[in-house]
């Protein structure tokens, strides 16, 4: 079969040298069928009978339980393609940010700063008599400084480097004290978790503040995030207007795009006027390196 | 006060990997008093640099290659463990509470800045000052995102307006009578108005201004 990918028949294995084990196990005849999947051999599936020859038609009613496999197979193997592909992408993306980030940071935001040190220590060697001059110096500098600090805010909100040094919690945390709503944290994280685990929950609390502020006029966010037997679970429910949507083309929909693609699982409730409430779980490894970076 | 008591000029040290940057705020300092004895890229030549200049004072970039992570923060560790004499200065993008924990646990005469403070001539060199005479500085900008958290049970609102503002000046590392002069009342003032707070919130009486920072900040960011 491995050489002409066709079905194969042996009638009796009396007749056929090296049918003797089959003789053993009480086999007389036997009929091979092959499963092709996407134009390649990738198995067989062989019935065989104590008695006679099977009959003529074997081979035919076979196919139809081969070809059943193989479109089973093809399946199961298209969705293992098609989860590691939006894995790899998340990923791709998140590299994207990272560097856009350190692009900034270490490029844009270095230079803007060096250059307005550069401007003030221009501005003092002014001499006096010229004041106009020298307050227009200071302003030319204060007003980088502002472009200064909206890039600072650009690229943290692109990446944010707290959650690469120091994990989760601190992220979290963080993230909390930003935020316009009251927030209540509780995590339950003792160790550092993979990277794109760590960057979607993260995005998962940050989308979820923003919304609370912005569309839900909530009082109290509640964050929940904890870790067992290979999951983690985190919890975001605010007590705002409710009635958020994935569908209304929210931040909502990439969440759970993001988090599917880590094979986790999503689900969003958001009654009209009962708040919005988030529930992700996430597998991760079990052991991975103890938590970091949360002071002494 | 090794340094600045003397007539000599405070020795120091700086790294970063951005070399513009780097001359920028070593120039800075030159013409500000201090002797700048050296400059690195990364951590690995800071501290041979150190252990050669040991300088009064060290001005670190947190970020730096190879991993550009908080290569800084480790240094500043190595450093003060070495040579305790050193005043070290972290300087970050972002201000992050852990990290200024991180770094202030490690004793006196540490400071946490935002980078962009060095554009900040004059307040900038008045707080390397301070620093190398022996204060701690967290940026205020941490300590104002510490107190302006929003808390629904809040432990601060015990305090007055007037009390958050000089627990805010004592989370930045200013000392009584530094916060007297920010707030333009007496000193004596300021010290009821500590005792007020420290009994309100329940937090030690710290013997030194470098404990009653990393009292505040921890109370801050467990609030």
């Amino acid at each position: 079969m491995l050489r002409t990918g066709r079905a194969v028949r042996v009638d009796d294995y009396r007749g056929v040298p090296g049918g003797e084990p089959y003789l053993r196990e009480g086999l007389r005849s036997a009929v091979g069928m092959p499963i092709h999947v996407n134009g390649r051999l990738w198995g067989m599936i062989a019935i065989g009978s104590g008695e006679g020859p099977l009959p003529p038609d074997t081979e035919q009613r076979m196919t139809q339980f081969t070809s059943l496999v193989a479109t089973a197979v093809t399946n199961a193997q298209n969705r293992a393609d098609l989860m590691t592909s939006r894995a790899r992408i998340v990923a791709a993306a998140d590299e994207t940010r990272r560097r856009i980030e350190r692009d900034l940071h270490d490029g844009t935001q270095q230079q803007l700063v060096s250059l307005i040190l550069e401007l003030r220590m221009v501005e003092a060697t002014v001499p006096a008599g010229l004041g106009e001059l020298r307050s227009k110096l200071s302003r030319l500098a204060e007003r980088l400084a502002g472009v200064s600090d909206q890039v600072r805010e650009i690229s943290h909100g692109i990446h944010p480097a707290i959650l690469s040094s120091a994990g989760l919690r601190p992220a979290l945390r963080a993230l909390g004290r930003r935020s316009a709503v009251p927030v209540d944290i509780n995590v339950r994280i003792d160790r550092r978790l993979p990277e794109p685990v760590e960057v979607g929950a993260y995005y998962v609390v940050s989308e979820m503040l923003t919304n609370a502020a912005k569309h839900a006029r909530a009082s109290v966010v509640a964050v929940d995030a904890e870790t067992s037997g290979g999951t983690l679970r985190l919890r975001v429910r605010d007590d705002g207007t409710g009635g958020a949507s994935p569908l209304r083309g929210s931040g909502l929909t990439g969440l759970k795009d993001r988090i599917e693609a880590l094979g986790g699982m999503f689900s969003l409730h958001s009654p009209e006027g009962g708040g919005t409430a988030v529930c992700c779980e996430l597998p991760v490894p079990e052991g991975g390196q103890p938590g970091a970076g949360h002071g002494q | 006060m090794r340094g600045m008591a003397s007539s000599r000029a405070p020795q120091v040290v700086l790294a970063d990997d951005d070399v513009l940057l780097r001359e920028g705020v070593a120039s800075l300092l030159a013409r500000s008093g201090f002797e700048v004895v050296g400059q690195a890229g990364n951590g690995t030549e800071l501290l041979a640099l150190a252990r050669s200049a040991r300088p009064e004072l060290a001005v670190i970039d947190i970020r730096m290659p190879p991993g550009h992570g908080t290569e800084g923060l480790t240094a500043a560790r190595v450093i003060r463990e070495e040579l305790p004499g050193t005043a070290i200065i972290v300087l970050s993008a972002h201000v992050e509470v852990n990290e200024a924990m991180d770094l202030l646990a490690g004793g006196e005469r540490l400071g946490y800045l935002l980078k962009s403070r060095v554009t900040d001539v004059a307040e900038f060199i008045d707080t390397v000052k301070r620093i190398t005479a022996g204060a701690s500085v967290v940026d205020p900008s941490l300590v104002q995102e510490l107190v302006r958290a929003r808390r629904r049970r809040d432990p601060l609102d015990v305090l007055s307006p007037r009390e958050r503002q000089v627990l805010a000046l004592m989370a930045e590392g200013a000392s009584n009578a530094g916060i007297a002069q920010r707030i333009f009342v007496t000193e004596g003032t300021v010290e009821k108005h500590v005792r007020s707070i420290l009994t309100k919130l329940d937090l030690p009486e710290s013997e030194t201004d470098h404990r009653r920072v990393l009292a505040v900040l921890k109370f801050l960011e467990a609030r």
